[in-house]
């Protein structure tokens, strides 16, 4: 049999965000279900599935797209140092509320 | 119309337990003979699958066990693993051994087929308890159908080799599929009381309508057959080997729990 990889996302419950949560060998589609249903659903555990071919997957990894050399320390919300000034602001709010 | 149990006559007391016994022996045979198959299944993913496919169907007749046990004040255990094999009632279908892998497909096949018509049958009854019971039942046989069905396709249409195994096992497996619908001993009463809601004959006659126009395009016609009057009294060498399997542990200890 040719088998295929199928990455398996599963939801918990009804709105829980899809999470990977690993993946079966399988010929095709149908079968692939059955697995999948097996592997990450028989015991109760799996509100929704998703099986999807890794073919399918488009894949990004390159490290110049990624990783890029310079720092981006300025792009992550951590480059902006506010909690000195998230404390000044407080205690100027105490203040005026007291008076 | 019997609401409970204890309304019913003696003989139809008895036919409800011929019935639970029946259902819950095939269950309980396949789902062995099936578990056979770990650990050795054509592939890891099909191996847990069917695996678990045979738990499921062990647990079906654990459940029958049980409200058998309620309606003649006995154990289920007992019941499942203390009887001699003379006692069982599987239908013939049940006392092959595990064969190949076709052969597991296509007895598969043949019974979640017949199941699905009996299960519709029972979920209708007037026991309360089988009714409940069987629709609960249905839900998960649904998922062993499409699986069975699944495997049914791939073997018919993926090569000269695999069609051919299949054709011999499903030859080889029909007239003895045919006594799922075996008559049962008291059935007149059963249907009488709507504890049946269909004699075995018209769901025979139900499920060859259903698998003759797809059993046929792969193996040819089938004869005609219909259940036989021992259909469920009949015991081969194979079924005497498993049941020394499945019995050895509860005999080694008895009166162990677990």
């Amino acid at each position: 049999m040719t088998e295929r990889v199928w990455e398996v996302f599963r939801q918990e419950d009804e709105g829980d965000p899809m999470i990977h949560a690993g993946n079966v060998n399988a010929p095709d589609e149908e079968l692939a279900m059955h697995y999948a249903r097996e592997f990450y659903g028989r015991r109760g555990e799996s509100h929704r599935l998703w099986i999807v071919a890794r073919e399918a997957i488009t894949e990004l990894d390159d490290p110049d797209l990624l990783k890029p050399p310079f720092d981006r320390s300025h792009k992550k919300p951590g480059g902006y140092i506010i909690k000195h000034k998230l404390e000044a602001a407080k205690q100027r709010a105490a203040s005026e509320a007291g008076e | 119309m019997a609401e409970s149990a204890s309304v019913l006559d003696v003989t139809a007391r008895e036919a409800l337990a011929e019935l639970l016994m029946s259902v819950a022996d095939d269950e309980f045979i396949i789902g062995f003979w099936d578990s056979e198959w770990t650990g050795i299944a054509p592939m890891l993913e099909e191996d847990v699958a069917t695996s678990s496919i045979a738990q499921d169907e062990i647990g079906h007749a654990r459940a029958l066990y049980e409200l058998l046990a309620e309606l003649t004040d006995d154990d289920a255990d007992r019941i499942a693993f203390g009887r001699d094999a003379a006692d069982f009632r599987h239908a013939a279908l049940m006392n092959h051994a595990r064969g190949d892998w076709a052969l597991s497909v296509a007895r598969r096949y043949l019974y979640e087929t017949a199941d699905a018509v009996r299960l519709t049958a029972l979920a209708r009854s007037s026991h309360q308890p089988l009714a409940l019971l069987a629709g609960k039942m249905r839900r998960e046989e649904t998922y062993h159908q499409l699986h069975a069905d699944a495997w049914l396709r791939r073997l018919s249409e993926g090569g000269a080799e695999g069609r051919g195994r299949l054709t011999t096992a499903l030859e080889r497996l029909w007239p003895d599929a045919q006594d799922i619908f075996a008559p049962l001993v008291g059935e007149e009463a059963l249907v009488r009381e709507g504890l049946l809601r269909e004699s075995m004959q018209a769901m025979h006659a139900a499920w060859q309508a259903q698998v003759r126009p797809i059993l046929e395009p792969i193996c040819g016609e089938l004869p005609s057959a219909t259940p036989s009057r021992d259909g469920r009294l009949r015991r081969t060498d194979d079924f005497a080997w498993l049941h020394g399997e499945f019995t050895s542990v509860a005999g080694s200890e008895e009166a162990a729990t677990w």
